[in-house]
Order: structure tokens, then C-alpha cells, then sequence
């Protein structure tokens, strides 16, 4: 298994794609420095008042909110395209009929694979958590709390190893591009419905509308619950049920509103979601004629 | 009681459009080099995917060594070249042969000694250090025969190994399995280059929309069908219907514009071709052209080639081809 892990580490890292990864990021990151400089700019300059405190905080929310919902993209399209074909793919190329007759159980390959995505994507991901946090420090503020930003990165990373299980169980179905055209639609169906989650509440429908609305959002979010899952990180990070009454988190950011936080019940569920898509994913590999 | 090399009991594998092969019995001895010929999409790489492990049979065992084919412990008694794969561009040829040799489970220190080894063997050589994206569709071939003898496997599968080779290529390649076989190791050869199956194999298969058509010794195929050849001066066709109705054989004008001039002219030397059992049927046909007053110039034995033994053992048959 460490054999394959090294393996696909190389991969990631001879296919240049870390290397793209990373260069794109630090563009991003750049970008990122001169919005959050730009939204800095007109905080009233009077330390010790509570109005420059709560001022701060939300502008620091918002620059944070902004930076993780381009982050959350990166992570979660990494995470999809780093392993979408890795089953179909290679078996349409012919590297699979070369090692899969050596003698290794197909269940050690596959976690081998696995662990080698994840870890690579959970550390992509703690660098981005962190220069987010940084860039976003410099020109304004962000919480402290070790346990609050630890749970939000952890919430933060939990959605490459979902994501990845989901890739790889696809890839062990369909073809590399229709797994690829698959993850894409499933993936975009959740932050769809996210985003419908997200503005209805603002939009001031009717009760006979938002109801069946709710219903369908609440559907999307159980079948891909990445978007569910940054929204909850989010709340984690500015430690919303202390600061709701403080700062107004959905009339001041509709795109990013915090209304509908996800419980622990739908963490527990997420937890589910992932173990079970890469147990089936395992056990479809498993078969698998090559 | 000696166990087979490879013995499979009627093995099947079955797909939805009807493709795969069907009741597969074969038993190959250790040692012994194995040829399995047939027409493309007759089920070949199927049966050999089914005995690696990389599909699963419909119905039917088969044991490698004794060992269960899909288990562990078979892999672990074979090296395998596929027909059709690609390895990982992004490695370097000896890297590629050094991730084989670590799921192999092989030593370290053996290892270090004998992919370089393996490398100059197979005509790779200093360009293991290349990666594997600047290898032609010949070094790929060389590079999988490595990957397939790095762990020094008792069983050997290789599914058309010199297919993207050169004629040179392809000497090394039947080299390097001449001396796997004088080894002691057992050799199951896929191919479509009969002369390699003739020139290595002991027994062989022939396999037709998924089923065995014919088996046997490769010497017993070839020496059942000597055809022999005389050269006759002064021929007239009427020779040759008196010949067939006086010894009851089949005897005909041999093929080729050279012959049939001859034959056509009435007056020249022509080849006449026949079956015959034994060489005291060579003598008795030799007497009549003589005692009819003709020239014999010359007699040589035919032995028939593998390849026309293949194409008259599928010729007429109805064969669903790579497209069915």
C-alpha cells in the first residue's frame, strides 16, 4: 500500500499538477491581498470604539467569506480532477492490466490511491485555510480561537476525502469522462442548492414556495453535501452562535449568508456519506473486470 | 502426483454481447512452452485475463501451480505481458520496472542487481533512465517483457510479447524465451507470429469464437501434414489423372506460375504435390512417373509451415472477428 501511496504522490507531483495547483493559487492569493486591502480601506480609524471592533469583524467575515468561497472551489475541483479517472482511466489507457496481476489485493491498491489523494489534497487544503487566514489578518481581523479555526479547518479539508471517495467510487462505474462530466454536474447540483438555500430566505417568498423550495435544497444537500458542509465550517469560524446577535451575517452578505447552518446530525451524516462511498467504491473495484 | 503448470477446467467467461470463450479445458506441464493461437476476437486475451486475475470467470476453475487463479498466492507464481496496456508516462522506464519489483515482493538488494540487468537484457539499456512518455510502442514492448521477469515468476504469460517490434526485436525477444524455457520455466505464448509459436512452443491450442478447436504437440500438427514435391519432365495432364486413379491418393499440380507453366505447356518440367504418410509412398510414386516414361528431376519433402496449418483450420469456419 505505501508503495502505491508513494506512487501516487509522484504522479501528482510529476504531472505538474501541484505545481499548477500552487501557481494558481498564488495568483489567486494576490488578487485575494488587493480585494481584502480594497475592502479595509473605509473601516473608521478609531481603535478603542465598539462600532471599530464590530466594524472589523464583519468587514474581516466578509473578506474570509469571499476567500473560502473561491477556496472551497479550488479544493473541491482538485480533489475531483486529481482523481476522477484514476479506475476507468488507467483501465482505458492499459496501466491497470499491467499491475493489477501483481500480487497485491485490489482493496490496498484502492485505499493506497486513496490515502495518497487525500493526503496530498488535506495538505493543499491547510495551506490555503491558512493563507486565506493570513492574507485576510493583514487588512483586517479573524477569530483567534484555536478550537473554533482547528474545527473549521477540519470541516474545511473534510470535503476532499468526500469528494475523492465519490470520484473514485464514479470511476470505478462509468468512463473517465463521463465520471469527470458526472463529478462536475454533482458537485455544481450541491452548490446549486446552496445557493438557493442561501438567498430564498432573502427573497421574500411566500410560505407555499419556500417550503417545497426548502425541501428540494434540503434533497441536493444530502446528495452532495460539500456546500452544507463550508457552510457549517464558516459558522465555525466566526463562532456564529456567539456572534449572531453582534453582526448580521445574512442581510449584510446574501451570497454568503449564514442562515441555514447545518447540525450535527448532517455532520454525522457527511461522516456516513463519505465512508460509504468509499466502501462501496472499494468493494466495485474489487469486481471489477479490467 | 505432479501438479500442472496451469490447468483449467472449463473456464467461461461470458459478456452481454455474446463475446468471451466457453468452456476452456487445458492442462500445461511445467516447464512446458504453451502456444495459444487463434483468429483476433476468438476469446485469447479473455482466457489469459481470466488465469492473471484481472477478470472474473463466469463458471469453471483453474489453478496456477495448484493455487487458485485471482488469489494472492498464483500472482504470485506469474509474470504477465499484456496485450494492449501503457505504463505510467511520468516514470522513468527503470522506475517502472522497480514498482513492479516492489509488488513483486522482491529484496531490495536483488532487486538493485537485477533491474539493470533486466534492462540491457531486453534491449532497454541506458535508456531506462528516460521516462517512459519518450519510448516508442518497441520500447514499451521490451519495458513490459522486463516488468514481466523482474520477480522471476515460474510461470510466464505473454500476449503477442513482439508484436510492436522490429525483426531484430523480435529475434531478441524469442532469444530471451528460448532461454526462459531452457530455465524450466513455464511460458504461455499469445501470438499471432506463428513461426515464434512453432519455433518455441511444445503444445498448442487453437481457439475459435471462444472455444478450443483443436489442441496437441506443435511436432504432431506439423509432422501429420509432410507434403512432398516432384519435379516432372515431360509432363502431360494425362499423367496426373492416371497417377491419382492408380495409387488412389491426391495428388496435384503445386501451386505457383512457375508450375503451372510448365504444365500448361505440356512439354516442360512441372511440380506435382502430394500427402503422403511415409517415405515408401515417396518410392512408389517416384517408380510410376519413371515407369510412364517421364523424367524425375527432383524430390523434396514440404513440411507444412503453422501458419497454413492455422489458415486451413479456420478457413471455412464462421469467426466473429475483433468487431463481431
Amino acid at each position: 500500500m505505501t508503495t502505491i501511496l508513494v506512487m501516487t504522490w509522484k504522479e501528482l507531483l510529476r504531472k505538474r499538477v501541484m505545481l499548477l495547483t500552487l501557481m494558481m493559487t498564488a495568483l489567486f492569493l494576490l488578487a485575494f491581498w488587493f480585494v481584502a486591502d480594497t475592502l479595509s480601506l473605509d473601516i473608521p480609524e478609531d481603535p478603542m470604539s465598539g462600532d471599530y471592533l464590530i466594524e472589523q469583524f464583519s468587514r474581516g467575515s466578509f473578506i474570509l467569506m469571499l476567500g473560502f468561497f473561491f477556496g472551497s472551489f479550488v479544493v473541491a475541483f482538485l480533489s475531483i480532477f486529481s482523481s476522477f479517472s484514476v479506475i476507468a482511466g488507467e483501465a482505458e489507457q492499459g496501466v491497470m492490466q499491467a499491475l493489477m496481476p501483481r500480487p497485491i489485493p485490489r482493496s490496498q491498491w484502492y485505499l493506497g490511491r486513496w490515502l495518497g489523494y487525500v493526503s496530498l489534497g488535506v495538505l493543499y487544503a491547510l495551506l490555503l485555510f491558512s493563507a486565506i487566514l493570513l492574507v485576510t489578518d493583514v487588512h483586517s481581523n479573524v477569530p483567534r480561537d484555536f478550537g473554533a479555526l482547528m474545527k473549521s479547518y477540519l470541516l474545511f479539508a473534510s470535503t476532499v476525502p468526500m469528494l475523492i471517495s465519490v470520484a473514485m467510487l464514479g470511476s470505478g462505474i462509468f468512463s473517465a469522462l463521463g465520471n469527470g462530466v458526472f463529478m462536475t454536474m454533482l458537485y455544481g447540483a450541491g452548490w446549486l442548492g446552496g445557493m438557493i438555500d442561501k438567498v430564498s430566505g432573502s427573497l421574500g417568498l411566500d410560505e407555499l414556495v419556500l417550503k417545497p423550495l426548502n425541501n428540494i435544497t434540503g434533497i441536493i444537500s444530502l446528495i452532495m453535501p460539500s456546500d452544507s458542509i463550508q457552510r457549517r465550517m464558516l459558522s465555525e469560524l466566526f463562532s456564529y452562535d456567539e456572534m449572531d446577535g453582534l453582526v448580521n451575517f445574512s442581510s449584510s452578505f446574501n451570497l454568503f449568508s449564514l442562515d441555514r447552518i447545518p447540525s450535527n446530525s448532517f455532520l454525522v451524516y457527511a461522516a456516513i456519506y463519505t465512508v460509504a462511498a468509499f466502501v462501496l467504491g472499494m468493494l466495485r473495484f474489487r469486481r471489477k473486470d479490467l | 502426483m505432479t501438479v500442472a503448470a496451469i490447468e483449467a477446467r472449463g473456464l467461461t467467461k461470458q459478456y452481454d454481447n455474446g463475446r468471451g470463450c466457453r468452456d476452456v479445458t487445458i492442462q500445461v506441464g511445467k516447464g512446458e512452452a504453451f502456444g495459444f493461437l487463434g483468429p483476433n476476437g476468438a476469446g485469447k486475451s479473455t482466457f489469459v485475463k481470466m488465469l492473471v486475475g484481472l477478470i472474473t470467470p463466469t463458471s469453471g476453475t483453474a489453478n496456477l501451480l495448484g493455487e487458485p487463479i485471482g488469489t494472492l498466492a498464483s500472482k504470485r507464481l506469474i509474470g504477465y505481458l499484456p496485450e494492449l496496456y501503457r505504463y505510467q508516462e511520468w516514470l522513468s522506464g527503470e522506475e517502472v520496472v522497480r514498482l513492479h519489483a516492489k509488488l513483486c515482493g522482491v529484496d531490495r538488494s536483488v532487486a538493485r542487481h537485477r533491474i539493470p540487468q533486466l534492462l540491457e537484457e531486453v534491449g532497454i539499456g541506458r535508456r531506462g533512465s528516460d521516462r517512459v512518455k519518450h519510448y516508442s510502442k518497441g520500447m514499451q514492448q521490451r519495458l513490459g517483457l522486463a516488468c514481466a521477469l523482474v520477480g522471476d515468476p515460474p510461470i510466464v504469460f505473454l500476449d503477442e510479447p513482439s508484436s510492436a517490434l522490429d525483426p531484430i526485436g523480435r529475434r531478441e525477444v524469442r532469444r530471451i524465451l528460448e532461454r526462459l524455457k531452457a530455465q524450466g520455466k513455464t511460458i504461455f505464448l499469445n501470438s499471432h507470429l506463428l513461426e515464434d509459436v512453432e519455433a518455441l512452443c511444445d503444445r498448442m491450442a487453437l481457439l475459435n469464437n471462444g472455444q478450443i478447436l483443436r489442441h496437441g504437440q506443435v511436432s504432431e500438427v506439423l509432422q501429420t501434414r509432410t507434403r512432398w514435391r516432384f519435379k516432372v519432365g515431360g509432363f502431360t495432364p494425362f499423367l496426373l489423372s492416371w497417377l491419382n486413379d492408380t495409387t488412389g491418393l491426391a495428388i496435384t499440380l503445386a501451386e505457383g506460375a512457375a508450375a503451372s507453366a510448365g504444365a500448361a505447356s505440356g512439354l516442360s518440367a512441372c511440380w506435382l504435390e502430394a500427402e503422403l504418410e511415409d517415405e515408401e509412398q515417396v518410392g512408389w510414386i517416384n517408380s510410376l512417373i519413371v515407369q510412364q516414361g517421364m523424367t524425375l528431376y527432383e524430390v523434396t519433402s514440404v513440411r507444412e509451415r503453422l501458419e497454413e496449418w492455422f489458415m486451413n483450420a479456420v478457413s471455412g469456419l464462421e469467426h466473429r472477428g475483433e468487431r463481431g
